[in-house]
């Protein structure tokens, strides 16, 4: 086949020979140049190449699905003949069904190839800087990665839609010791189109090195109180995710999501409005394709506290009768507020700066607990001493709705643009 | 089938060399409410070599599995390490070596299953569910099969081929206290392919009538109260302590990267009756869930005995560890899929069973907890810990009481162990986990139950 377009319209078609009435593939390549730092030391440079192929088909209402790596004609034959056996053996289900005729679009976003000399040049100076800046901060491992993915979407609708997309990325997990003090562990991650500028100034990396140095000596908490929480940009990420875990498509589909009988109802504080903005120029690494055949649209989850959007793909969609969400979410903004982050701090009596947060699944019921990682004690306003050993506990509900303020920053990830946010009624215990 | 013999590409090998070739094939089937929401399968397949030069690694993959490709990945490998070591100055001192071979299929001799099949029996179990117990809200059986098959040929002499297969049920039923939903899960199956795993659905029954009626105690149940309590940890719970909360922080990249372990190499960080071991292919007399052999350095896979009656002994090493702390490797070097490098893995992490029985623990506490099934879990390299409890019940005066709904319990490990008062004499396996290192990997978790103080998280 003489290119990559090719091979997947030859997926599509293997498919239609097959015997499958409704049909899609996604063919994706992707190639990805990772350099290591491992230990305090740079250790692997790693290219990978690799290949997917998922294949879908539906008949009599009946699905099933197949993914290999490879695109040989032969493999492509064999893997539409199983897609057909898979989707015989399941049971009928109205829901099935791909996604509808749309333009063909193609979409292009971030460099085409890295440059390995700027990469290494890039990870040699944040040595250095950390190993002159912060002695007793120990690099366990550091990441920078560029990776190339191009995808194409085909089905039997005529939808063909494809993106090329590039992106550097950076991941460094550090502890500090001093003697036989050490911090926990902590890490970080930002995503960047190119590498202008120096590794210690993407996202909040080098404050949270200068705060690791800090935690060797980290005191414990012993009581009990409810009090703030003052979620950080780095942790909010995984709040947000917590809160889109009820508005997927399993809890929905199940019944059981807390907030299933909540569109256009009010579930958070007025201040909180939250999108998912795959198409943001701003972020580096975002998306143009759905998992489920559409063009990727931004979308509003929860504006000025009142729930816009579940998060249901075309057959969660089917299956609930609510709304498909425009995109495969990720990529969140949270709008800033109007309080600048040193009002939100001196507005505290008692709570806590949470920077990780270290927790189990929440229930069903989003009830949630776990360990406040890297985290500071806040009384009367001030930021008094990072902490160790405390947990908290709570509600996602009532979490959302005693929001208290978000500040005016934000911090620039490059998959996501959050600001730190205030939350009251949270539990917080120590030892 | 992928190819076995790669010998023929040792002559292309020009420094220290790993070449892999490998298949990962999964099968995934989901049922929501007796629908069927996901039936999938997947083949991944490819070679990747890893090349050490000078004391700096490159790695390369690609998806053919062709003469040509086998060669290019060598030699991008060999390019890669190069690119380092014409960079960067390192003491390349030797790596360890216990090379050997090894060719293992668990493979199951019977005839296979067709999709209809695996897809009735699903059915068949979402049906005695909805038929047997009217209280049901929601239910998801979730089942994912997976077989690892490997090839690999070292610089250093080592060869070896394993086809390691895992067969896992998830089973969850949600009910519903005062509007609210109320879940609990268990898990089945173990190592093997699905037809020498599950003989049929009916086997299933009884465990599916004890998952019920777990969950109607738990809608019933409480918010445990919070701060440190005397609780028993059951099997399940040992066993991802054992991993995540001790074995972690003794993995030797973790313990370079400032793990407190590191300072306690030879010192009680345990109560005497804890022994705690990282099985390789056998435990007591049975295989483990996640046999490891020969790891992907080729390194001959051995039992690592980390702490023996309460005396930190040693750390988990790859070659590259072992070298630097004057260590001998054991085949804790892992790799998930054939793009992937190998890194530092626990295999099959247990705390040894000790003489008490279980009913005896659970008398001799006034007031605590009976913590029975985690939900997730995480540790620090503080070797601070936090898992997530799904199922537990209430110990009041030696006698189990009301059960309790999901909580978090906390702690650091090296202090929590020394708590330890009593280990049961049994053992259980939980051959489900997938530890997140960096990679997805299978590994197995186990142990008997343990009798200590911890920290929970409540309300």
């Amino acid at each position: 086949m003489k290119d990559r377009a090719d091979v997947a319209a030859f997926s599509l078609e293997a498919l239609k020979k097959a015997g499958l009435e409704k049909s899609e593939c996604t063919l994706r390549y992707a190639r990805r140049d990772e350099l290591n730092l491992d230990s305090g030391e740079i250790s692997l440079l790693r290219t990978t190449d690799d290949v997917s192929l998922a294949m879908t088909g539906i008949v009599n209402d009946s699905e099933g699905s197949i993914s290999i790596n490879k695109t040989d004609r032969e493999s492509i034959s064999d893997a539409a003949a199983r897609t057909l056996e898979m989707a015989v053996s399941s049971e009928p289900d109205a829901a099935n069904d791909i996604s509808p005729n749309q333009p063909v679009r193609e979409f292009e976003k971030g460099p085409e190839a890295p440059d390995l000399d700027l990469m290494y040049e890039r990870m040699r100076g944040f040595l250095e800087f950390t190993r002159e800046k912060y002695p007793s901060l120990i690099l366990e491992q550091v990441i920078l990665d560029f990776t190339r993915v191009s995808k194409y979407y085909m089905n039997s609708n005529g939808v063909d839609l494809r993106s090329r997309r590039g992106w550097y990325s950076f991941t460094p997990m550090f502890t500090s010791k001093e003697g036989r003090e050490t911090s926990s562990f902590n890490y970080a991650g930002v995503s960047m189109s190119d590498l202008a500028e120096d590794l210690r100034k993407c996202g909040t990396i080098d404050t949270l090195m200068s705060q690791s140095t800090e935690q060797v000596r980290s005191m414990e908490f012993s009581g009990k109180f409810m009090g703030d929480i003052i979620i950080t940009p780095d942790c909010l990420d995984d709040f947000i995710q917590l809160t889109c875990m009820y508005l997927s498509d399993y809890p929905m589909i199940k019944g059981t999501s807390i907030f299933r009988d909540s569109l256009d109802s009010r579930i958070a504080d007025p201040c909180l409005t939250i999108r998912c903005m795959p198409l943001s120029e701003k972020m580096a690494s975002t998306y143009f394709l759905t998992d489920d055949g559409f063009a990727a649209e931004n979308s509003t989850i929860i504006e000025k506290g009142i729930l816009k959007s579940f998060l249901l793909s075309l057959y969660g969609s089917n299956k609930t009768g609510k709304a498909r969400a425009l995109n495969s979410g990720g990529a969140f903004v949270v709008e800033p507020g109007e309080q600048s982050l040193e009002d939100i701090v001196s507005s505290v009596k008692r709570g806590v700066m949470l920077c990780r947060f270290s927790g189990g699944m929440p229930s069903e019921g989003g009830d949630f607990s776990g360990v406040a990682k890297n985290s500071y004690y806040i009384e009367d306003g001030r930021i008094r001493y990072p902490v160790k050993e405390i947990m908290i506990s709570g509600n996602i509900r009532s979490l959302l709705m005693n929001i208290r303020g978000v500040s005016r920053e934000s911090v620039n990830f490059g998959y996501s643009i959050l600001p730190w946010v205030r939350a009251g009624e949270v539990a917080v215990f120590g030892k | 089938m992928i190819p076995v013999d790669l010998a023929d590409y040792t002559g292309s090998f020009s420094e220290y060399t790993e070449l892999r070739v490998q298949e990962n094939r999964s099968l995934n089937v989901s049922l929501v409410n007796g629908d069927v929401m996901s039936n999938s399968v997947s083949t991944v397949s490819g070679v990747s070599a890893r090349t050490c030069s000078s004391g700096f690694w490159g790695f390369a993959s690609s998806p053919l599995i062709d003469d040509e490709s086998i060669r290019g990945v060598i030699a991008a490998s060999t390019r890669n390490s190069r690119f380092l070591s014409s960079r960067e100055k390192r003491d390349g001192s030797p790596l360890p070596s216990r090379p050997g071979s090894c060719s293992i299929d668990f493979s199951t001799g019977k005839p296979r299953l067709s999709q209809k099949d695996i897809i009735r029996f699903m059915k068949d179990i979402d049906a005695m569910i909805r038929d047997r117990y009217g209280r049901i809200a929601s239910r998801t059986l979730s089942l994912q099969l997976l077989d690892m098959e490997k090839s690999l040929v070292t610089s250093d002499g080592s060869s070896g081929y394993t086809m390691i297969p895992r067969s896992i049920l998830y089973v969850s039923m949600s009910t519903e206290r005062d509007g609210e939903p109320v879940q609990l899960m268990d898990v089945h199956g173990g190592r093997g392919q699905f037809e020498d795993v599950f003989s049929g659905s009916e086997e299933l029954g009884s465990k599916l009538e004890e998952l019920y009626g777990q969950l109607m105690r738990k809608a019933e149940g409480v918010h445990p109260e919070t701060g440190i309590k005397e609780c028993i940890l059951d099997a399940d719970l040992a066993g991802i302590l054992s991993h995540e909360a001790i074995g972690h922080t003794t993995e030797a990249d973790i313990v370079r990267g400032g793990s407190v372990a590191g300072d306690y190499i030879d010192m009680q960080v345990a109560s005497s009756l804890v022994t705690l071991v990282d099985f390789a292919s056998e435990a007591l007399g049975e295989t483990c869930p996640v046999p490891v052999y020969m790891d992907d350095e080729g390194t001959v896979a051995e039992d690592a005995v980390i702490i023996e009656d309460g005396i930190l002994r040693r750390f988990l090493h790859n070659k590259e560890s072992a070298a630097f702390f004057r260590a001998t490797p054991t085949g804790n070097a892992r790799a998930y899929r054939f793009s992937d490098e190998p890194i530092i893995r626990m295999r099959n992490t247990a705390i040894l069973p000790g003489k008490s029985k279980l009913e005896d623990m659970i008398g001799s506490v006034d007031d605590g907890y009976y913590l029975m099934k985690p939900s997730n879990g995480q540790a620090d390299s503080t070797s601070e810990f936090m898992f997530g409890v799904v199922q537990g019940y209430e110990i009041k005066k030696g006698r189990l009481g009301r059960a309790i709904r999901d909580t978090t319990i906390s702690g650091v490990a090296f202090d929590m162990l020394k708590t330890v008062t009593a280990v049961s004499d049994d053992m259980k396996w939980s051959c489900s986990g997938m530890c997140g290192k960096k990679q997805a990997i299978p590994v197995g978790m186990g142990g008997p139950a343990v009798k200590c103080m911890m920290n929970i998280g409540g309300k």
